[in-house]
């Protein structure tokens, strides 16, 4: 049952899409061509209108001007449904899921078989999703509850959901972010069987290799306009950067070999819970030296978070030790132990890491509220110095603001990302927790911050990075300590294999279990 | 953000600009408020029968003493509306303070009343010190009052993570019949068999505006206008709030919880203790409130505050005055000439004086229906109830909708 390909037609023609915001050009003119049957990258920073453009598509906000034409015919869009009845279909970074329902009850949610009597169909829900992941390769248990499937295989489920709504035209939002490599390439296997049935995907993304290794076509988006449309197998990394950056752009890190001080943070035997009170952290020791990175490797939900947390403070720990230096800090104050010279970039930036509402001045405080440089006897502030103090970050780490007193909210990723990082480099921590340092950040500022990193490194820091992206942690890293449901299976070097990194992230290979240090 | 404003004024004279038109966007929604409930509140005046435009004109005569055109004292009335204002402004602040904090504080009025109990204890049995350290002392004796009322309910949430409405609300009815207790057969009672307290000390008491006496005064004996001191201790009050909110380490952490409790703990803030202390300054202030009222007006304790509604009305003060100083004395002076201006709409246009309650409750729902969309950010879960996934999933799809709007918003910065 495969769709009519005809490679000439065209799947999705949006022409002289223009969508102003109040203030700012979102989308200029910009002309979206997606053939049948090809997989198109949709590639850009933060803010270049990428998801303006699709939410337009997916009939999500009204384009001023311009025309969508799907399989050659017409189609307004005045809302979602009009989409769905299109053939689009849209996969969401972030899974629109219910995790208490099983997959055959995610997957038929909103169009659900009927019996006479208004009774949900369940055996026709069944076949028909059976139906469906047999014909797409899409290996899938219609009864299993979603909140027991790993991340990858939820993506799986929202897939079939598009699938089962009819779409012909799928829209994936930077659909790799939450998978391992090995879900990745999975991911991409799925997505070619797809293709070779007929179906049109387009695939944002942010990553270039990936980009490179999937789609046949690009299109280039920066600044609200079509920078450039390529083809995939004509084109490299280093080309499309610079058309979405603008500039040429440093994609590797250069650095030097690290020079290891004395130890700066050693933690023994740790225990933590999660949130939801079950054991996190089952034992985590490692050492960390001045002057080096020290990049944990792991899928997400391995304990990544709760370690950072446990180590800055904001987590009490159930066992173990840690010191700093030779000063124990095990479950100290979250406010102590920054005062004790650690610093944290946290992973939830827009959650934790800034309160949004605050001006980027105040922001530039957080923690700090009571010492002496900032408020008089810990008590009055110093606005003045709060004032001059941020007048220097903002300089100094090239923070694009309208001015100090500007809402945090309204800064782009990047420059919210680049607040934490002054606030928490301009103090000259002994001790740097980085986690998810560069999520959701755009090129340019990837590279400013890679750059501190080293810098902050160099100049003696002792940094633990955390990074969901393998590559990130790889070109940073002195040293990789892999994380696997609450431990560290194995400390790597730098230039481990990837697949052995992969295959130690899942809980494979023979981690040799030696003791950090 | 005041402070902010003004920083970045004397920086930057642009935006000074950009200052007012923000500042005039933040009171676009209480002028629309107050707008929508007066216009509704005509068109019920209409229908009943009566005229709306001298209502409104006996309601601007009754609180303002403008357009007074029947004869009455202007002066009379505007001094009336000031004795309502007074206590509304602390009692408002009690109420502000724990919204910035993101808690809802609806016991402002048992709060008060305990304020009331204390002072009105310490007047009467130090009758006998000099006013300089008497009422100071009445005062404080208020403001502790008040603050120990107030910080159980920041306990509670602190310790039990007991929702902060349900102990308020439970925490008034005690309050009240506590009082009920100390003056009708209870330790402070009139010796005589009425329902209210022996008066205070003289030196206990708060000077009124004019002075006390037979003299006349723009045609009537001074003592028949009740504006009193305590005016400049609410003014007073005003002023610390609005420092304290913005210009210390403490209110900076108050607003960090009330925004976000997760970033506060990330900067090392105990939310619990922020909490507490939230609540404990919020019940000082509306103890202060109930201090003042003893002090300045009634001079003992009576069964009119079983049925008084400063505290509830200061709720209204809070919202419309968008829980800022200054806004807090323009909505207080709004209430209170509305509950001064009652009596002589109901006299002079012959429409009950009920329609005030009616206007009241218009702004307020006009308000809480502008409210709702800030509402859900604004008030975080009590204590540390874990998010669900589910809750998680909801949150990130609406966040991502919102970054539709704010995708215009990056670009220009970016």
């Amino acid at each position: 049952m495969t769709d009519q390909v005809n490679p000439e037609r065209l799947a999705v023609e949006m022409r002289g899409i223009v969508k102003i915001f109040p203030g700012v050009v979102a989308n200029d003119h910009v002309d979206l061509i997606v053939r049948q049957g090809e997989i198109h990258a949709l590639v850009g920073e933060n803010g270049a209108g990428k998801s303006t453009l699709m939410n337009i598509l997916y009939g999500l906000i009204h384009a001023d001007a311009g025309e969508i034409l799907i399989e050659g015919k017409p189609a307004p869009m005045q809302g979602p449904r009009d989409a769905i009845r299109q053939g689009i279909g849209m996969v969401h970074q972030h899974f629109m899921l219910i995790p208490v329902f099983t997959v055959g009850e995610n997957v038929v949610l909103g169009s659900e078989p009927v019996r006479p009597g208004g009774f949900y169909d369940y055996a026709r829900a069944r076949t028909a999703i059976a139906a469906l992941t047999r014909q797409y390769g899409l290996a899938l248990d219609p009864d299993a509850r979603v909140e027991d499937l790993p991340v990858g295989l939820q993506q799986r489920v929202e897939i079939v959901k598009v699938l089962y709504r009819g779409a012909r035209i799928l829209i994936l939002d930077e659909p790799t972010g939450v998978l391992t490599p090995q879900e990745s390439l999975e991911l991409f296997r799925v997505l070619r069987g797809l293709v070779q049935r007929g179906k049109t995907i387009i695939f944002i993304s942010h990553k270039l290799k990936e980009v490179l290794e999937i789609s046949d076509r690009i299109t280039v988006m920066r600044r609200g306009k079509v920078v450039g449309h390529l083809i995939t197998k004509d084109t490299d990394e280093q080309e499309i950067a610079r058309l979405m950056v603008g500039r040429d752009v440093l994609l590797r890190v250069e650095k030097t070999p690290a020079k290891p001080g004395p130890i700066a943070l050693r933690v023994e035997n740790l225990y933590a819970n999660s949130d939801q009170g079950v054991p996190a952290l089952r034992g985590v020791s490692f050492e960390l030296r001045q002057g080096e990175i020290l990049g944990i490797a792991g899928v997400e939900g391995n304990g990544q978070s709760e370690l950072v947390e446990a180590l800055a403070g904001t987590r009490r720990s159930s066992g173990g030790r840690v010191f700093l230096a030779d000063h124990e800090v095990s479950n100290l104050t979250a406010a102590t132990i920054r005062l004790a010279g650690v610093s944290h970039i946290p992973e939830d930036r827009r959650g934790a890491g800034l309160v949004l509402n605050y001006s980027v001045a105040d922001n530039l405080i957080l923690g700090r509220q009571r010492t002496p440089i900032f408020a008089w006897d810990g008590l009055v502030l110093r606005l003045k110095a709060i004032f001059n103090w941020a007048q220097r970050l903002i300089k100094e780490f090239d923070i694009r603001t309208p001015s100090s007193t500007t809402p945090a909210r309204t800064l782009s990723g990047g420059n919210q990302q680049k607040i934490i990082v002054a606030r928490e480099m301009a103090t000259q921590p002994r001790v740097l927790l980085a986690a998810q340092p560069t999520r959701g950040v755009d090129i340019g500022a990837i590279e400013f911050i890679h750059r501190r990193l080293i810098a902050e490194r160099d100049g003696g820091a002792a940094i633990l990075l955390v990074s969901a992206e393998l590559d990130e942690v790889r070109s940073l890293s002195d040293r990789i300590a892999v994380m696997y449901e609450g431990r560290i299976v194995s400390i790597e070097p730098p230039d481990a294999p990837e697949e052995r990194l992969g295959l130690l992230m899942t809980g494979g290979g023979s981690g040799d279990r030696r003791k950090a240090g | 953000m005041a402070a902010a404003a003004k920083r970045s004024a004397r920086q930057e004279p642009p935006q000074i600009v950009k200052g007012l038109r923000r500042t005039g966007r933040a009171l676009a929604v209480p002028a629309r408020s107050v707008l929508l409930a007066f216009v509704v509140g005509a068109v019920i005046v209409a229908v009943t029968g009566g005229d709306p435009f001298k209502a409104y004109q006996a309601l601007a005569c009754g609180g303002f003493g403008l357009f007074c055109f029947g004869g009455e004292p202007s002066v009379l009335q505007l001094a009336n509306t000031l004795v309502v204002v007074t206590p509304l402004i602390m009692a408002g602040i009690a109420v502000a303070l724990p919204f910035r904090a993101g808690m809802f504080n609806i016991g402002a009025e048992g709060q008060l009343i305990m304020g009331a109990i204390a002072a009105t204890t310490v007047g009467i049995h130090f009758a006998g010190w000099p006013a300089f350290v008497l009422l100071p002392f009445v005062l404080l004796a208020g403001a502790l009052g008040g603050a120990v009322w107030g910080g159980i309910v920041g306990v509670l949430k602190a310790v039990t993570g007991a929702h902060e409405v349900v102990t308020t609300i439970m925490l008034n009815f005690v309050a009240q019949w506590f009082l009920r207790f100390l003056i009708i057969g209870g330790p402070l009672q009139l010796p005589g068999g009425s329902s209210k307290s022996s008066p205070i000390g003289t030196s206990a008491q708060l000077a009124t505006l004019v002075p006390h006496n037979n003299q006349l005064f723009l045609g009537l004996p001074g003592a028949v206008y009740r504006a009193h001191t305590g005016l400049f201790v609410a003014l007073a009050a005003a002023a610390v709030f609005a420092f304290l909110l913005w210009r210390t380490s403490l209110g900076y952490e108050i607003r960090a919880v009330g925004q976000s409790q997760r970033a506060a703990r990330y900067g090392g803030i105990s939310v619990r203790k922020t909490l507490v202390t939230s609540m404990l300054i919020a019940g000082a202030f509306a103890g202060l409130a109930g201090a003042v009222q003893i002090a300045g007006v009634d001079h003992n304790l009576t069964d009119q505050y079983f049925t008084d509604t400063t505290g509830f009305d200061a709720i209204a003060v809070a919202l419309l005055g968008l829980n800022s100083a200054v806004g807090i004395i323009l909505s207080a002076i709004l209430f209170g000439a509305l509950h001064a201006g009652g009596s002589v709409m109901q006299s002079d246009a012959g429409v009950s004086g009920n329609l005030v309650y009616v206007l009241q409750a218009l702004i307020l729902f006009s308000i809480a229906a502008n409210f709702l969309r800030g509402f859900k950010l604004r008030l975080p879960s009590p204590g540390r109830v874990p998010e669900t996934p589910a809750a998680d999933a909801m949150a990130s799809a609406v966040a991502q909708e919102a970054d539709i709007e704010l995708a215009g918003d990056d670009k220009d910065t970016a």
